[in-house]
């Protein structure tokens, strides 16, 4: 077996509420294959979205160390950031989160220009990313005119956009019906067997089922972590 | 990163907020534009009056410039002083006689072998100069023949009148005009020209003149000539070229001040609302700019799209300013014209300042709202709204 996509080692997070300290995470480690597509489940306050951001270098830890692609994120300079965000994660958030203002097709192109794609190139991506998810009709219609599930398959065309070396989803079906949610899980299943690393945080058993492992969260700290026979 | 398409879109797609904050922009520039271009006119008035005069001393009595006594013998005592290549006097009596003489027409004056001597490169757009021997003939500047649509060939009735014992009488003739000015945005817009003894004769004033202009000889330093001049002619008051341009600098600076600054304040208020409505489209669009930058943006990604919208803004409020205060001008000035004035000039340096203050203006007002955006922390971003 070669190199891990992603090495968490004993990562903790302190937050202060005044002068409480809440520990939303405690040493936790786990490591994820290339191709894995894992879900990460647990009550709220379990500390499952905070390990997202942590990992997705959305927040800094208070102790520990992610490697993504044997690189440690969390050490880097605060300059060096946005680069790596670019080069190594892809996010799918649970709210969509597409720009109100642009079409399918520039939602996902966004992400390539911070990542200085010649135009030429991201057009191309964008068009063969958003067929692949189905979207070759609805390309340049606005989030507004997009259902639940074409918005969230746009973002996930956004995630993929960069390359990234592991795709972070936040609760991407909690805000879509069990035949999106299903068609949804589907391709983010479809994506891991063509190679792209996965990582779910969920809430819902349905979700979680569908993928190769699910690691249980509790109060800051990994309660199981378990393959999924299917 | 070329972005502009994502500036024009935002830009484009707000459009309520963007008129509403191009449209304060715009009026700014707009202040700009028609206070700035009153400044333009009078500098450029005064810059091409000077330049016409630059090679003369001019000579005023010494009680000033109304309190008459400048007679013609003294220009023959002017003319005696070592330097002086020539000298004469000039008769300079308002065209509407009620008029307190500071605006409108003027009727001046002079000997028609010295109009070239005063109006040095300007050129006759119809007709002649005065030649020795003309009467009741005038030559009229730009401002004055179109105020009263005239032609070579056409008449125009000059006034004067006379103070006997309890009475006024009044005098008007009938003044053939035979030449026509170009227009030269200087006092001699405002001129008609008569023969200077025909002009004594009609406003009854035997020897007296206005002022009189000194020709200094070549190589002579001018300075210098004008105090000996003072020195050597008594009851005169000398000013030299550039006593002339000193005191018209500082003229025009007041002026300048008072209509620059408030043309400013206006564009500066243009400029707040730039500001407000960046701050609230930051306000409002705080999750867009957490994603931006959990996509992966740098600061200077979001720094150049909000401060590009900005200066986009304040480049339109420019533009709609300039072509807005170029029109008015254009029309007031037009209107003026037929009253016999101009006020204003749209010049290249008035438009490329207000655009350049346009832009500046807003840059700099999406500053803060940039900073504000790019700061942004993606975590705390995404979960706002």
């Amino acid at each position: 077996m070669g190199e891990p996509v992603l090495r968490v080692n004993n990562l903790s997070k302190t937050y202060m509420q005044g002068k409480i300290p809440v520990h939303a995470l405690s040493n936790v480690s786990f490591e994820v294959e290339k191709g894995e597509f894992l879900s990460i489940v647990g009550p709220s306050g379990s500390g499952k979205s905070t390990l997202l951001s942590l990992i997705g270098l959305l927040d800094k830890p208070t102790s520990g160390s992610v490697l993504i692609d044997g690189i440690e994120v969390t050490t880097v300079r605060e300059g060096e950031v946005p680069k790596l965000r670019r080069e190594k994660i892809g996010f799918v958030f649970q709210h969509f989160n597409l720009i109100p203002t642009l079409t399918a097709l520039e939602n996902v192109d966004i992400a390539m220009r911070f990542a200085r794609v010649p135009k030429s190139e991201r057009k191309k991506r964008a068009v063969e990313l958003l067929t692949h998810m189905g979207l070759a009709e609805r390309m340049n219609h606005k989030p507004s005119e997009l259902s639940g599930g074409e918005q969230q398959r746009t973002a996930i065309a956004r995630a993929l956009s960069n390359h990234p070396a592991i795709i972070l989803a936040d609760e991407p079906t909690g805000e879509v019906d069990t035949k999106t949610r299903d068609m949804i899980v589907r391709l983010l299943k479809d994506l891991s067997e063509e190679g792209h690393t996965i990582l779910v945080v969920t809430h819902d058993t349905a979700v979680a089922q569908q993928t190769g492992r699910i690691i249980k969260m509790r109060d800051g700290g990994i309660e199981s972590d378990n393959k999924v026979i299917s | 990163m070329n972005n502009f398409d994502l500036i024009l879109r935002n830009v484009t797609q707000r459009k309520m907020r963007t008129g509403l904050t191009v449209f304060g922009i715009a009026l700014g520039i707009f202040a700009i534009m028609v206070m700035g271009g009153m400044s333009e006119y009078f500098s450029r008035h005064a810059d091409r009056g000077l330049d016409l005069m630059s090679d003369k001393i001019y000579i005023v009595p010494e009680s000033g410039f109304f309190g008459g006594g400048l007679v013609d013998s003294m220009v023959s005592k002017v003319r005696r002083i070592p330097g002086v290549f020539d000298a004469y006097g000039l008769l300079w009596m308002p065209y509407d006689m009620e008029s307190l003489g500071m605006f409108g027409a003027f009727v001046v004056g002079i000997a028609p072998e010295k109009q070239e001597l005063t109006l040095k490169e300007i050129k006759i757009t119809q007709g002649r100069l005065l030649v020795p021997g003309d009467r009741y003939r005038a030559v009229v500047g730009s401002n004055v023949a179109r105020q009263y649509g005239l032609n070579v060939g056409d008449e125009l009735e000059i006034k004067s009148k006379k103070v006997q014992r309890a009475s006024t009488i009044t005098t008007a003739r009938n003044f053939t005009v035979v030449g026509a000015m170009e227009f030269t945005s200087t006092d001699f817009d405002y001129m008609i020209i008569i023969p200077l003894d025909l002009a004594k004769k009609f406003y009854d004033l035997d020897d007296q003149l206005t002022y009189i202009w000194a020709v200094p000889e070549e190589g002579v330093d001018a300075e210098d000539l004008s105090r000996r001049i003072e020195l050597g002619v008594e009851n005169i008051k000398t000013f030299s070229p550039q006593e002339l341009r000193k005191q018209s600098e500082q003229m025009l600076m007041v002026m300048n001040l008072i209509t620059i600054s408030a043309a400013v304040l206006a564009a500066i208020i243009g400029g707040l609302s730039v500001m407000n409505t960046m701050l609230m489209s930051v306000s409002e669009r705080t999750r867009e700019f957490g994603l931006m930058k959990a996509m992966g943006a740098e600061v200077r990604d979001i720094l150049l799209l909000t401060m590009g919208e900005s200066a986009l803004m304040g480049i339109l409020g420019g533009v709609i300013g300039i072509a807005g205060g170029s029109i008015f001008i254009y029309f007031m000035n037009d209107y003026l014209a037929t009253m016999g004035t101009v006020l204003f000039a749209v010049t290249y340096r008035l438009m490329a300042v207000s655009l350049v203050f346009a832009t500046f203006l807003g840059t700099v007002s999406g500053i803060l709202p940039a900073y504000r955006a790019a700061r942004m922390r993606p975590m705390e971003a995404m979960k706002y709204g």
